[in-house]
């Protein structure tokens, strides 16, 4: 439990970085101050937490075996590029109440409908982002006797890298100013482009790997 | 008896404009050498006596005219393109390929970009080392050289770095002055905060990858430098990326624009050195009490997009400013110019822009004046000996 929480503290940095690209045009594009922010972030680490008990369950289901096959891309890719795409909803869509332009989407306006939805959602995207010291609690964890125990390593590692993301919940001060917002979907959509690509290259080298085994 | 007055004065003008223009003469004469008096061969003479009289030419002129943009575009453009020539020879000459590959990359053989430096700094805080394939101090370009410069420009002319630095600036300049009419007349203002959600987007994907993302897969000036071998579906889409991204960003809508659309719309550089116009000295003012807003010429001709009516109400261009002058040189009213920060607005705006031009034509020079002579070299290796690489 203690190994998990440690792994989370020294390996954060790493984590929070990881989830910057996603969670800071996300901040920014909002208008709300920081106490909605906070919220925002909240949710964005539910939903990290959600995709890595999701994780935790797999990899004590699978042993080392899910790390061994290759297989693990065929994950990510998909995931990166649904990421890519809720980005790109939001990066286009209709700041809160400001932006003359307007959502073109019918998912988008759900999404908008839904304010909790989509940092949830983007929160178990990232949670199944396969950053190194993600990689390293994955090992961890499929080592562990029981489910329980690697829900518990999960949850600790969790705990230990959230404190490293939660000073974001700072950049909804920034809201007030409609050009940061601007900047923050513009930001989302050249995100969703970089996640497209990699799901796509990630897909592309899971289905490769399939193939050649 | 007009033409007896106008001579002497014309005269006292040539004469004023040599005696301000003989310093950058002896400066330039320093920086072009080297500093070395030693012998040299006449082809290594000829190309540096000919970038120093263009060079000097030109600032002649920008004295004795009183305009600026309108002589530094010219050789801010045969820089670029004197640029292309002396980097690809040289890459050819050294590499044997413009195309990078991984053993290159691993043995830091990768020539230092300043676009590259905004996305260095998070991974060099978090890891204490700088994220791009190239040599730290010795070789071609080397990272530790590219940083002193571009702090030493940085802190002079701030986000004038663009107009007065940057050597690819000089192409998408070129486009954006071929036509006589622009096609592209409004740019919907939104659009110019793309080059910072671009450097908030490379500088973020750079921290998490720890590689240069902007490099990987954003730049249009690839398809004219150097790029990774075609060895994989990656590395194709990401040749066709810069292949696109250059014609459109560098050469289609600069036509249609006549703007500097990669510079103004798309470059994450350019985004990082704006925030850095703040500790530079010199900034444009537009007085109020002399533009009337009527005539919007120069919010319609700025080529980075900096100026707008609200920006003029408060004096001034906006943060993305480049300094290039061409506003200072066509306002009809002589309500633009350039500004020493913390002095009066309308006070000695004559002596404020030669302050400004004086250590801007110099870099210009300095950073410039080699790629131009070493162009010019090549030009007369091919012409004597008919071939482009040295023996």
């Amino acid at each position: 439990m203690l190994q998990g929480f440690i792994l989370g503290l020294s390996g954060g940095a790493a984590c929070a970085v990881y989830c910057a690209p996603v969670l800071v045009p996300y901040l920014l594009g909002e208008a709300g101050g920081v106490r909605r922010s906070g919220s925002a972030v909240a949710l964005f680490l539910a939903g990290r937490l959600a995709g890595y008990l999701l994780f935790a369950t797999a990899a004590w289901a699978a042993g080392a075996i899910l790390l061994g096959s290759g297989k693990l891309p065929l994950i990510a890719g998909p995931a990166y590029v649904v990421l890519a795409v809720l980005l790109a909803i939001y990066g286009a869509g209709k700041p809160r109440s400001r932006c003359a332009a307007g959502s073109s989407s019918s998912i988008g306006r759900r999404l908008g409908g839904v304010p909790w939805l989509l940092p949830l959602v983007l929160g178990f995207l990232t949670g199944l982002n396969l950053c190194p010291p993600f990689l390293t609690a994955l090992v961890a964890a499929g080592e562990a006797p029981t489910l329980g125990g690697s829900l518990l390593f999960f949850l600790m590692f969790f705990v230990g890298t959230s404190l490293y993301v939660l000073p974001a919940a700072l950049l909804g001060a920034a809201g007030r100013f409609p050009k940061l917002q601007l900047i923050g979907r513009l930001a989302a959509c050249v995100m969703a482009l970089y996640y497209f690509y990699a799901g796509i290259l990630r897909c592309a080298a899971g289905i490769e790997q399939v193939i050649s085994t | 008896m007009s033409t007896n007055s106008t001579a002497p004065s014309r005269a006292r003008k040539i004469v004023k404009a040599a005696l301000i223009s003989l310093p950058m003469l002896l400066l330039s004469a320093l920086m072009l050498s080297g500093g070395t008096s030693g012998e040299r061969e006449m082809m290594q003479i000829i190309p540096v006596a000919v970038t120093f009289l263009f060079a000097n030419a030109l600032f002649f002129l920008m004295i004795y005219t009183g305009k600026t943009d309108k002589y530094r575009s010219l050789f801010f453009i045969v820089m670029a393109f004197c640029f292309i020539l002396t980097f690809t020879t040289n890459l050819l000459e050294r590499r044997g390929s413009l195309a990078l590959t991984p053993e290159d990359m691993a043995t830091g053989k990768t020539p230092f970009c300043h676009i590259v430096i905004p996305m260095t700094v998070i991974p060099a805080a978090l890891t204490q080392t700088i994220i791009f394939p190239g040599s730290i101090l010795g070789g071609f370009a080397n990272i530790s050289s590219m940083f002193v410069l571009w702090i030493g420009a940085t802190l002079a002319l701030g986000r004038g770095f663009c107009s007065w630095g940057c050597f690819f600036g000089g192409l998408d300049e070129f486009f954006s002055r071929l036509r006589k009419r622009r096609i592209i007349k409004d740019v919907d203002p939104r659009w110019t905060y793309l080059p910072y959600a671009v450097l908030l987007g490379v500088v973020l994907t750079a921290a998490a990858s720890l590689t240069p993302t902007y490099c990987e897969w954003l730049c249009p000036y690839k398809a004219v430098t150097e790029f990774a071998a075609v060895t994989s579906v990656k590395t194709l889409i990401q040749t066709v990326i810069f292949i696109s991204l250059f014609i459109a960003l560098v050469i289609v809508l600069p036509l249609l624009m006549k703007r500097r659309a990669q510079c103004g719309l798309f470059c994450p550089f350019g985004a990082f050195q704006a925030f850095l116009n703040k500790v530079c000295a010199f900034e444009v003012k537009v007085n109020g009490e002399v533009c009337k807003e009527k005539c919007r010429l120069c919010t319609q001709e700025c080529p980075s997009f900096s100026l707008s009516r609200e920006s003029i109400s408060n004096g001034g261009t906006r943060l993305s400013c480049m300094l290039c002058g061409k506003c200072v040189d066509i306002c009809p009213h002589k309500a633009a110019g350039y500004h020493v920060k913390g002095t009066p607005v309308a006070a000695r705006a004559g002596a404020a822009r030669m302050l400004f031009i004086y250590p801007a034509y110099l870099f210009l020079v300095t950073f410039g004046g080699g790629m131009i002579s070493g162009a010019i070299y090549r030009v007369l290796l091919l012409a004597t000996t008919g071939s482009i690489f040295r023996a």
